[in-house]
């Protein structure tokens, strides 16, 4: 073996490194979209594939299912997944809690009690009409885990866990309560609260776009700024970097994009607790290169879930929530034990 | 009935002193056992006599035994009496199971449904609804869930011993696997056994039946009975497990055989009632609050606490707020979080002063 040429990508520096870990990533993601698009319940030659979407062919079934639920389905998750990864990765780092995420801190129960009570109370129907009912509902319980948190001291992993949990525990359990008093309720609830990309369509993308955009924009700000948020408060406050201002921006940012995460395709778990843990294992804890690697590596994380679904049971499918439930479960325990350590 | 005294004296302490102190802690007990009694009676009164039809109290207590008219006896004999019996026996389970938990593990956030015990058992008897099988084996696959989730505890924590931040937080992660697990159920459901899985996994007492309780509910009173008779062993554990050797008690297998003991008695309540929330969390809080340290009268007293709270909740639930239907295990959710809030900041506050 030649041992030069092995140990030569460590002496690069670490600028050249860091530039070929995100083409590298990019790649993956290339490959997670390519098999969104490819593969499925419904099994379809890839020429068809193909031919559907560079638009040679488009009055096939195959091409339909291609082009009208695939290529929808798959911008989703490129999208949630994005927004689910970055919002965990300031999450984690203005809390500097390594448990905090969307799933976490209730944000996900308060945008599914929002849905089934506008659900219930106006006779909604449609994925679009659901979307700002989920985004004032994952703003209302950010804001309250942010206040939980801070009442139980901000540096407490367990504490700040905790809170989101019984935060979810109420919540969940009055959607519930709500779904279990009407029949159409329940039937029209319980697809969305499982978290699904499928079926959705683009529409319901476009009205949570700007929302999106803005959390995105407040991420990358923040991002240098929450290297000085890690080093303490104090230590941040002496470096000039104004702390209560830039959590609360952090805090916005988390909001809006899980709130608009949660509006498109429904409470979806772990992949914002997840997907930071992942990327910090192979860029590190600048978050500088965080928050742009979760842009990666959230819809690496949740698409590569959702292919799963479609293939696992197949022809069924399982929902892309319940993968990644049953993904993140054993993860959390992981983090847990450590984080508790 | 008789109360003992709490079993251990203060050696150390000024003799006539620790009489007198002896003596009202006697009297304080006495008083509230009678208190919850009163209170439980009441609470039982008006359960079995509101309603659709609503029958006079004293009516109802002797339907309850066969007495009075043939209608009266028929609404309360098979409609109002399984419901009530139900909260009443589910509640001590929960309760006590709560309070077991707490000292075994010395931290007052290790409650089942925190842990995650009671959503394993949620998960064994939404399993059973889905494979169609016989409703009296609801008891065995919740006992089944509860077990499943404790292994998968002890799997990811056992070995963490006295670190029961990370307990909890495994407890969370325990918690939402299954509930991923009885959400693909729910999802996967025709509607009609979608809502009862629903029902389940919040909490209700809704239409329990005699056939259900006889199995579940006689299991429940075996499972206290061999609480309140093991209840020494833990007070032996509570002095450290030095101190539980040199007593002559293993405190590792005596530990696992009454955690097995609480899990059990919490899977067996929920199999009953669901996982209703909360109540395990906060009654034996409560119940230190107001009767001091634990001893066997306290133990009843949990077992009171716990009947009387979520007979009370269910009659909110009924009567009380203006939406029907609501499952009892939201309303003792939406009362126990706020509780498990304080408690916390609490915890943390001394923490941070101890540090």
């Amino acid at each position: 073996m030649d041992l030069p040429a092995a140990t030569a990508p460590a002496q690069r520096s670490p600028a050249a490194r860091q530039t070929l870990l995100l083409g590298l990533g990019l790649c993956v993601l290339l490959l997670c979209l390519a098999l969104s698009l490819a593969l499925g319940s419904r099994s379809i030659p890839l020429s068809t594939v193909l031919d559907a979407l560079v638009g040679r062919d488009t009055t096939s079934p195959d091409a339909q299912v291609v082009t009208g639920l695939r290529l929808p389905r798959t911008v989703l998750g490129l999208v949630v997944g994005a927004a689910l990864g970055v919002a965990g990765a300031v999450a984690q780092g203005a809390t500097r809690n390594p448990l905090a995420a969307p799933t976490t801190l209730g944000v996900n129960a308060g945008a599914g009690f929002a849905v089934v009570t506008a659900i219930y109370a106006l006779h909604l129907t449609r994925p679009v009409e659901y979307v700002w009912f989920a985004v004032a509902g994952a703003g209302l319980a950010g804001c309250a885990a942010q206040a939980m948190a801070r009442q139980a001291g901000d540096l407490d992993p367990t504490r700040l866990a905790l809170g989101g949990t019984v935060l979810t525990a109420v919540l969940s359990s009055w959607t519930s309560a709500v779904m279990l008093a009407s029949r159409r309720t329940l039937d029209e609830a319980r697809f969305w609260l499982a978290g699904s990309l499928d079926a959705r369509g683009f529409e319901v993308l476009t009205p949570v776009l700007p929302l999106l955009a803005v959390g995105l924009l407040l991420a990358f700000a923040v991002a240098p700024a929450l290297n000085a948020l890690a080093l303490g408060d104090e230590t941040a406050q002496a470096l000039g970097v104004p702390v209560t201002r830039i959590r609360a921006a952090a805090g916005l940012a988390v909001v809006l994009l899980a709130a608009g995460a949660v509006a498109v395709a429904g409470p979806i778990a772990f992949v914002g607790l997840a997907a930071p843990h992942l990327v910090r294992l192979v860029l590190g804890r600048d978050h500088r290169l965080l928050v742009p690697g979760c842009l990666i590596g959230g819809p690496i994380l949740l698409l590569a879930a959702d292919v799963l679904g479609r293939l696992v049971v197949r022809p069924s499918e399982l929902e892309v929530g319940i993968v990644t439930a049953f993904l993140g479960a054993p993860l959390l325990a992981v983090l847990a034990r450590r984080a508790a350590r | 009935m008789t109360l003992t005294a709490p079993p251990t004296p203060p050696l150390l302490a000024h003799p006539a002193g620790a009489r007198a102190r002896r003596r009202r802690r006697t009297l304080l007990l006495c008083l509230l056992l009678c208190l919850l009694l009163a209170l439980l009676t009441a609470l039982i009164a008006t359960a079995l006599s509101t309603g659709q039809v609503t029958i006079p109290p004293l009516d109802a207590l002797r339907a309850l035994i066969g007495l009075g008219s043939a209608g009266d006896v028929l609404v309360v004999q098979e409609f109002r009496a399984p419901r009530v019996l139900a909260a009443v026996v589910a509640g001590a389970g929960l309760a006590v199971a709560g309070g077991l938990l707490q000292r075994l593990f010395r931290n007052p956030l290790a409650s089942p449904d925190v842990v995650g015990v009671t959503g394993g058992a949620s998960f064994g008897a939404v399993l059973l609804l889905a494979l169609g099988a016989s409703q009296l084996l609801v008891p065995l696959a919740a006992l089944g869930g509860g077990l499943l989730a404790a292994g998968l505890l002890g799997a990811f924590a056992w070995r963490s011993r006295a670190a029961v931040a990370r307990l909890v937080l495994v407890g969370l992660a325990v918690q939402a696997g299954l509930a991923a697990a009885v959400n693909l159920m729910i999802v996967r459901f025709p509607a009609e056994l979608a809502s009862s899985a629903l029902q389940w996994t919040t909490g209700s007492l809704y239409g329990r039946t005699w056939l259900e309780l006889r199995v579940g509910g006689s299991a429940i009173v075996v499972a206290l009975a061999a609480v309140l008779l093991l209840n020494r062993r833990v007070a032996v554990l509570d002095l450290g497990d030095d101190s539980a050797g040199g007593l002559g008690l293993r405190p590792g297998p005596a530990r696992l055989q009454l955690l097995l003991l609480a899990i059990t008695l919490a899977s067996l309540s929920a199999a009953l009632t669901g996982p209703v929330g909360f109540v395990a969390l906060v009654v034996p809080h409560l119940v230190r609050f107001l009767a001091g340290p634990p001893t066997p009268a306290t133990l009843l007293l949990t077992a009171l606490s716990g009947a009387a709270l979520l007979l009370a909740a269910d009659l909110t639930v009924l009567h009380l707020l203006p939406v029907h239907g609501l499952p009892v295990g939201a309303a003792t959710a939406t009362l126990g979080a706020p509780w498990l809030l304080v408690l916390m900041i609490r915890q943390g506050r001394t923490n941070r002063s101890t540090r």
